[in-house]
């Protein structure tokens, strides 16, 4: 579980700083939370979508499927992790 | 190939001063090196410079008819000049010099503006009847050379090819107009009549204006593009076509040659020039150090194969910089790619060589969908039904990989999402959405000014009549020849860059005959699956090794990071990127381009999102420098005779 755990927040931690610095300079008002919906916010627009996806595809070595494009799996730092895991439990 | 200017008074008794004239002239001395005419009449004063290609000696401008005095300033070509001249002459109308230019006075002042119809050419130009008191401005179908102007308050008119020769006469004042700037952001060019300059309008491509007595009387299209469907053509018809339009390009009192990139439509057009030149032809390319954009064994190959003498510009990143705000100077417009600048260097190389007149294969991707745009309609329209399309748009814009884009399932649902079918501008949603990357930078002052114009509205009201009883990829042709050939290739790309050197371009693929016949082709012959420009390529297959009418296209680009971000880039980038020159700008956040620029410094920042902006806000703070701030261009005179 420890070990499940630990994963879970290196994912998180990574996704947050992959955001931060790709996407939170456009926005240096806000203090982003993990549930926050990255696109509701305007923080992340429909290019910079295809790069996040893209950039989970490539460090976690998972394929996204075209139906799993939705915001329950993209839509927040936390969305993301728990996507992240349920991949690799797959 | 000229420039041209001028300033009218809605009262007569109020004269025109000529050190106006002479700054106008200084401002525009670029296009016209070779020397300058003044004319003046009671409140009215016209200027040209001239770039001599027909009549050497004696085609000096402004031509004035007697006895009524109808006077032109005109910028351009009108190829087919000596079969009118034949006609003049055949209805007792003689012509005094060897120029086009008198040609089209002498056929407006005995036909009118009918006479329009007759000109095949590429032509800007300004009519004055004195006894009406009417400016008669003209600008050619496609939009090839530009015309601007403003109304002032009291009704008088100020002209000029470019903007500058504007704000030159000291009458006008350079301001920014955002929604000229907007523009820029969402389809790449200031679309026509709107300039990013507020107050300063553009001819719209085949348009006229009538200005009389301080009032406008008529502001209409003379011509537009037509893609109501019709009877297809002979197929054998293109090449003949394709030949007569390189044959009257080709004519000219100096020697031609071509722009070779290396992909289909230059080949081409260097293949068909070859072969109706006198004179061994000669061709210039733009080759890269970095070889993602290095097309330069496909031009050699080329270049080889016809026999042509080729001269290689090989271009770095430090060129791109250092030429850069010079760029922004021709363009008058906010930039979104750096890919004006080799060409700017390119048309400075082939001067120095001693051509300038040149042929280039623009007009073809749009007239004969060449684009992966075009694909892209097709596969978004599929993919509503067929998922099977989807797997399809990963193969499109190929190029972009080397920008960091990716493919995949987000890649295609960015296409998917980017608009409805039903929406006018479908075809451009796309790369509105992509190239709004650049508006996320503006600041909220920006923002709210902007709320009441949504540029891709102003688009679609702006649409003609018939637009909705086209198929799709008939509109987005209208769209990709009124939003990106005009506003973008033909004006920053193509006429201002070549145009700083005093070289003119000519372009066979916008011979109004050829866009015709492509119009009345089947689709297939454009687009026949996914192979774009099909019956240009069956073309080519005859007059060119089979690797090079077979080549898939590779649009051109050049580097967007490295040029401003690498050891020894030059200091004024990151002063126009500070605060304090954002803050004199006013346009884009402080904080936010820090962070662009943080992440450009430590070679971070990357793809076509970043690319674009920071071209997008570079350019906007260069041309906001030179042209709107507090250390402007001025314009002194011009201190040669005419």
């Amino acid at each position: 579980m420890k070990q499940a755990e630990d994963a879970r927040i290196e994912v998180r931690d990574e996704i947050r700083e992959f955001i931060r610095e790709n996407f939170l300079y456009m926005r240096p008002d806000l203090e982003l939370q993990d549930g926050d919906n990255l696109l509701g916010l305007g923080l992340i627009d429909s290019l910079g979508f295809v790069e996040l996806v893209e950039e989970v595809q490539a460090r976690y070595g998972i394929q996204v499927q075209d139906v799993e494009i939705t915001e329950d799996n993209f839509g927040s730092v936390d969305a993301i992790t728990g996507f992240v895991e349920r991949k690799r439990a797959t | 190939m000229c420039g041209i200017a001028g300033v009218v008074r809605a009262d007569e008794d109020v004269g025109v001063r000529e050190d106006a004239l002479r700054r106008m002239a200084r401002a525009l001395r670029h296009r016209g090196p070779d020397g300058f005419g003044l004319g003046f009449g009671p409140g009215a004063g016209f200027v040209s410079t001239r770039l001599a290609i027909f009549d050497i000696p004696g085609g000096w401008q402004p031509i004035v008819t007697e006895p009524d005095g109808s006077a032109i300033v005109y910028n351009g070509e009108v190829y087919n000049h000596p079969e009118l001249r034949a006609d003049l002459a055949a209805g007792g109308v003689d012509c005094r010099t060897l120029t086009d230019t008198e040609v089209v006075l002498r056929l407006l002042v005995r036909d009118g503006l009918d006479a329009l119809h007759r000109l095949n050419g590429q032509f800007a130009f300004a009519w004055w009847q004195p006894r009406e008191r009417r400016l008669t401005l003209v600008r050619d179908r496609f939009g090839v050379r530009p015309l601007h102007y403003a109304v002032q308050p009291d009704g008088g008119i100020v002209f000029g090819s470019e903007a500058k020769a504007l704000f030159a006469s000291g009458e006008i004042a350079a301001e920014p107009d955002l929604a000229g700037v907007d523009d820029v952001f969402t389809t790449w060019g200031p679309r026509a009549p709107v300039t990013p300059f507020r107050g300063v309008r553009q001819l719209r491509p085949g348009s006229l204006l009538v200005w009389e007595r301080g009032r406008i009387v008529a502001d209409r299209t003379w011509w537009r593009p037509d893609y109501t469907a019709r009877d297809a053509p002979p197929e054998e018809e293109l090449l003949e076509l394709m030949r007569d339009s390189v044959r009257l390009r080709l004519r000219a009192d100096v020697a031609v040659g071509t722009y070779l990139s290396g992909g289909l439509d230059s080949s081409l057009i260097t293949a068909l020039a070859r072969d109706a030149s006198e004179h061994r032809l000669r061709t210039f390319s733009v080759a890269f150090q970095d070889e993602r954009f290095d097309e330069r064994s496909h031009q050699q190959a080329v270049a080889s194969a016809l026999g042509t003498e080729h001269h290689v510009l090989d271009i770095g990143p430090a060129d791109i910089a250092d030429a850069f705000r010079d760029v922004v100077r021709h363009a008058e417009a906010p930039l979104i790619r750096t890919a004006p600048v080799p060409l700017y260097l390119l048309a400075r190389a082939t001067r120095e060589q001693g051509i300038t007149v040149v042929a280039t294969g623009e007009g073809a991707d749009e007239l004969f969908w060449g684009y992966d745009l075009f694909k892209e309609v097709v596969l978004r329209r599929r993919a509503l039904h067929d998922e099977a399309a989807l797997a399809e748009l990963d193969e499109l814009y190929p190029y972009l990989a080397a920008t960091g884009a990716r493919r995949g399932p987000a890649w295609r649902r960015f296409f998917l999402d980017a608009g409805a079918p039903d929406d006018p501008l479908f075809s451009h949603q796309t790369r509105a959405v992509s190239t709004a990357a650049v508006k996320a930078f503006y600041t909220p002052e920006v923002e709210a000014a902007l709320l009441p114009r949504d540029s891709m509205q102003a688009l679609r009201d702006d649409l003609p009549e018939a637009f909705g009883g086209w198929g799709p990829l008939e509109r987005a042709s209208y769209l990709e020849v009124r939003t990106l050939l005009e506003p973008y290739l033909l004006a920053a790309q193509g006429d201002r860059v070549a145009m700083a050197h005093g070289v003119e371009g000519r372009y066979p693929f916008l011979d109004h005959r050829v866009f015709e016949h492509a119009v009345r082709m089947a689709p297939e012959g454009k687009l026949d699956g996914m192979r774009e420009k099909a019956a240009l390529r069956d073309l080519a297959a005859a007059v060119l090794p089979a690797r090079i009418a077979d080549r898939p296209k590779q649009p051109y680009r050049a580097p967007e990071f490295v040029p401003f971000f690498a050891d020894g880039s030059p200091d004024w980038v990151e002063e126009l990127l500070s605060p304090a020159a954002l803050r004199e700008t006013g346009l884009f956040d402080e904080q936010r381009v820090a962070g662009l620029v943080r992440r450009c410094r430590s070679g971070r920042a990357s793809g076509l999102r970043e690319g674009m902006a920071l071209v997008g806000v570079l350019s906007t703070q260069a041309w906001h420098e030179i042209f709107c701030g507090p250390r402007a261009d001025r314009y002194p005179e011009e201190t040669r005779e005419p």
